[in-house]
């Protein structure tokens, strides 16, 4: 029987994490500029 | 998330929090209810992270790119472009998970982050062109020629998604052949099988999330001229 390897387990949810929350949050930031960006050139 | 509360955005945040929820399940399906693999251990519950970023990354995201493309070139639809630019955005994003599980799965089972075996190379070569066709699009500042051009690009490089899934067949290789998308069948217990579906389920649900999103995006700064 082998080994676990429950490190390497760890260190690929933890990648994804933070790759498709590092994402998400990017996304989310650039609406908040375009929000901030509307708003500025409402009359 | 913003300040619009139009349809669109509640739409928009119910299927954000549908995907967070299958995500979740996806979660305790391949880390607490499916079995510990005979031969690899534990280790093989990465493929449950693994083979549901590279479904979506080649079979939907880039799919969709290679019809997005044909129909803006096709109509001249800003529309079709739009998704076009969302869905091989959110691929590479997908693309570069599935890469990076795959080497971390690697190490433990084969004994080395990577090799230039033909699937390897291949996931890497389709990768390296759709970064290629998101720098062609930010490096062409008139947005029909940038559209026009990565159009075309789009079209080739999801091409190369023939290659990716053909390569284990046509050259001898580390990788193995996929358990799932092969005719006859399946060659994993039903336990695991489901355990990979729920987290196909919810990749693909992040997918639309996300696509989606960042087509609303591209809509607004295109509007902004930002």
């Amino acid at each position: 029987m082998s080994a676990d390897y429950w490190g390497f387990v760890a260190a690929a949810y933890g990648l994804a994490v933070v790759v498709l929350g590092g994402y998400w949050r990017a996304l989310v930031r650039r609406e908040r500029r375009l929000d901030s960006l509307a708003q500025r050139r409402t009359p | 998330m913003g300040c619009h509360v139009g349809a669109p955005h509640v739409m928009s945040r119910a299927l954000g929090w549908l995907a967070v929820l299958v995500l979740g399940a996806g979660l305790v399906m391949g880390l607490g209810v499916a079995p510990r693999e005979v031969i690899q251990g534990n280790v093989q519950r990465i493929m449950y992270l693994h083979v549901p970023a590279v479904i979506v990354a080649q079979y939907v995201a880039f799919a969709i790119v290679f019809m997005a493309s044909i129909v803006y070139l096709w109509r001249r639809s800003e529309t079709a472009d739009a998704v076009a630019h969302a869905s091989a955005e959110v691929g590479v994003v997908f693309m570069g998970v599935a890469i990076a599980t795959g080497a971390i799965w690697g190490k433990p089972t084969w004994g080395t982050w990577w090799t230039w075996d033909a699937r390897l190379t291949s996931a890497a070569v389709l990768f390296v062109m759709f970064l290629g066709y998101l720098l062609l699009r930010g490096m062409i500042e008139d947005r029909e020629r940038a559209a026009r051009y990565s159009a075309v690009v789009g079209i080739f490089a999801s091409l190369n998604v023939v290659f990716v899934h053909f390569s284990v067949y046509w050259w001898r290789t580390l990788h193995q052949p996929p358990s799932l998308l092969r005719p006859g069948p399946a060659t994993v217990s039903p336990s695991i099988r489901w355990a990979l579906l729920v987290n196909i389920v919810a990749f693909a649900l992040l997918y639309v999330y996300l696509v989606t999103k960042r087509v609303r995006l591209l809509r607004r700064e295109a509007e902004l001229g930002a």
